[in-house]
């Protein structure tokens, strides 16, 4: 079996693992109850909402971000992935809140809804950083949830230097029959349409 | 009313998640999706006088509902709501769901297919029954329909011209390209779907000149499987999804055809093959390639602005064939605030940092080759529980070569064209002022998770030729050489990539082989 093809295996084997493990162990440490959803959620989980919250505060730091209004947003978003692409989500959220393999890779004790923000940061450094695919994909996916919802609103554009023209409907046009046989004909027999 | 119009409201045209009992369809030919592939093929055969049935997993948009925000429209218009990673998470997948498949949301790049790329399938993967020259009329004919013309210098926008000049300056071979469109209004919008209707997607070409030949089309409708009896497929079935298409409404679907075409494109049609039984040996879903890329992010002192105007207007093969190297072709990426935001490394203050850069930033992409080499074996499509469809890709030590040398020049040319800082993507950048510094890319981690890798070309995985056990179709109509009146006929035949953006290529070879089997089906 070729090297890469290996590893390919290995690597999954083990981020299999590591997700199995997102969903033991909560009962060792509690969530911390960090926002209340102002709408019912369409793909996560009730537990998995409060981790994002916590997380999207630490990856969107810019001014006027509202944490649970991008949560939300990837709430929304993720309700159009497949039902296992959801699933996947709210494992990897339990495996980032969980204190037993945090504990096992990090060294911490505590879930990550209940770090100081400076701790919650060096767990998504270590993520970010880490030797073990998983987490490093992992980090990812998470990342760009959260900043994808973000920066999908318009509030956020402002220091983008971004604007997308208004609305064009009143000027689109109907060029369908342009290079059909017909309009072909028509074009060389002088007779453009 | 305008012919766009009327054609949506043609009572040919039919909404799945409003049926209100299970639908039983029958036709000549029945096509499974709508994008370069199917739509080519159903305009081809309903003008040829044969009915035919066009179905479609993805919603009937109209440039009304594309509003030039990713908010509204990314996770409605591609796959599993933007959201298609290969099996790993490394790779993200770009690929359209809507009624003309990925053509709605490309960014209306043509190239023909190389002519070396032909002739190599004819030699190294048995590809006989055509060559380039049979090709070249179907090209002629679609760059006609589809007013397919090469922009000018002048008509490029920043991002793209400091590609262009670049690669000018360093000798290296460059051009602009042939874009499909007529009358653009430059909004930069390709990748949201067209709010003018300036981009001649299949949308607003093929699509109607089907519906207008007589061909019906059923959208939000789910191909699950064939059953085959005897070599045959006997009939179709599948599920119809609700107005979002992200959940079954409870109704099903039944089609009985004489022909069925399978143009659900790379990934997606193996799947539906897998999940009919059909094999080929285990050769189904195998050889499927990616054009893996990764970026680079340049900034100039000037602005750039690269939201504004048409998204690639030029690009560089100076480094496609490189031997035993795997070769790559550089290209402009457009800016949407959601795509490059999560493409731009790191979390916080140090992302926002970066990222309010933007108006003056380029970014450019090494597009790599992949299927030329007996040792880039491609990615496999397999099947989850549920039948949906998961590819993994392993990235090869051969593969992350290309991508660090390619990651060299990108960051080369971006100097030479005045880029005063360049940045990769990986999530410990390597940041680099006034010149490449070689040694700090070779240093950085090449592995997955750490930068960005994507894919916008899926091709392969029902691989054409004309040996049965080396190939999933035959060359001659892109006939199942198990199943007799069975088609694919999409990017997932191509036997390798192509080295360049696939859509003119799949069209050209849809317009050949719907020619052949609407002489075949008509013979019957």
């Amino acid at each position: 079996m070729p090297t890469s093809r290996r590893r390919f295996l290995r690597n999954g084997l083990v981020g299999g693992g590591l997700l199995a493990l997102g969903g033991v162990g909560l009962a060792f440490y509690p969530s911390k109850e960090v926002a209340v959803a102002t709408e019912p959620l369409a793909a996560l989980e009730a537990r998995s909402f409060q981790v994002l919250v916590a997380l999207v505060s630490r990856v969107v730091t810019a001014k006027g971000a509202n944490p649970v209004a991008i949560a939300h947003g990837v709430d929304r978003s993720l309700s159009y992935a497949l039902p296992e692409t959801q699933e996947a989500i709210n494992k990897l959220l339990g495996l980032f809140e969980n204190a037993l393999p945090g504990l096992l890779l990090d060294g911490r004790i505590k879930p990550f809804t209940r770090l100081s923000p400076e701790s919650q940061d060096a767990v998504l450094e270590s993520w970010r950083t880490s030797r073990i695919e998983l987490r490093r994909n992992g980090y990812q996916a998470l990342r760009k949830l959260a900043l994808t919802a973000y920066y999908m609103e318009e509030s956020s554009w402002g220091p983008l230097e971004y604007q997308p023209p208004p609305s064009l409907r009143a000027l689109a046009y109907d060029d369908s029959q342009v290079g059909t046989p017909e309009w072909l004909r028509a074009r060389s027999s002088g007779d453009t349409p | 009313m305008t012919k766009l119009a009327v054609i949506r409201s043609s009572p040919n045209v039919v909404d799945g998640s409003q049926a209100t009992t299970d639908l039983v369809l029958e036709a000549d030919v029945c096509i499974v999706g709508t994008g370069a592939g199917g739509a080519v093929t159903a305009a081809t055969l309903a003008r040829a006088g044969l009915t035919v049935l066009m179905l479609e997993e993805g919603g009937y948009f109209t440039h009304a509902d594309f509003t030039m925000r990713e908010k509204d429209t990314e996770s409605r218009l591609y796959q599993e709501g933007m959201s298609r990673t290969t099996g790993d998470g490394s790779i993200a997948i770009l690929q359209g769901r809507a009624v003309g498949g990925t053509t709605v949301v490309n960014w209306t790049t043509c190239f023909r297919t190389p002519e070396d790329v032909v002739e190599h399938w004819k030699r190294k993967h048995g590809v006989a029954s055509f060559a380039y020259a049979d090709l070249v009329p179907h090209y002629e004919a679609i760059e006609e329909r589809l007013a397919i013309a090469k922009v000018s210098y002048g008509s490029m926008n920043p991002n793209n011209k400091m590609l262009h000049d670049g690669c000018t300056k360093l000798g290296w071979g460059v051009d602009t390209l042939h874009r499909n469109v007529h009358a653009c209004m430059q909004t930069g919008f390709c990748h949201l779907g067209c709010p003018v209707n300036a981009k001649r997607s299949m949308l607003v070409t093929m699509i109607p000149d089907a519906i207008d030949a007589g061909a019906k089309l059923v959208f939000r409708a789910r191909a699950d499987r064939f059953d085959v009896e005897a070599g045959s497929v006997m009939a179709l079935r599948g599920t119809l999804l609700d107005g979002e298409g992200r959940k079954p409404t409870g109704r099903t679907f039944t089609v009985k055809a004489k022909r069925f075409v399978v143009s659900g494109g790379a990934i997606n049609s193996p799947a539906l093959l897998l999940r009919s039984g059909i094999d080929a040996g285990g050769l189904v879903g195998t050889r499927t390639f990616l054009h893996p890329a990764i970026g680079s992010q340049a900034f100039y002192e000037d602005k750039i602005e690269p939201s504004r105007g048409a998204p690639q207007s030029a690009a560089s093969h100076h480094f496609a064939h490189r031997g035993e190297e795997i070769g790559f072709f550089l290209e402009a990426v457009p800016w949407y605030p959601a795509l490059i935001a999560a493409t731009t490394p790191g979390f916080g203050p140090a992302h926002e940092a970066v990222f309010t850069q933007s108006p003056h930033m380029a970014i450019h992409i090494a597009i790599t080759i992949d299927g030329f080499h007996d040792d880039v074996p491609g990615g496999r499509v397999r099947l989850r529980e549920s039948g949906a469809p998961i590819l993994d890709y392993p990235i090869g030590p051969k593969l992350w070569n290309a991508f660090r040398f390619g990651q060299k020049r990108l960051a080369e040319m971006q100097f030479a064209s005045g880029a005063k800082t360049v940045r990769t993507l990986h999530e410990i950048p390597v940041v680099m002022t006034g010149k490449v510094d070689e040694a700090a890319i070779d240093a950085a981690r090449w592995e997955c998770g750490s930068l960005p890798v994507s894919t916008a070309h899926q091709m392969g995985g029902c691989s054409m030729g004309d040996d049965p056990k080396t190939s999933v179709v035959r060359s001659e109509d892109l006939r199942c050489h198990t199943v007799t009146n069975l088609h694919v006929v999409d990017g997932s035949v191509f036997p390798t990539s192509l080295g360049v953006n696939p859509q003119e290529s799949i069209y050209g070879l849809a317009r050949l082989m719907a020619t052949r089997i609407a002489a075949a089906t008509r013979v019957r």
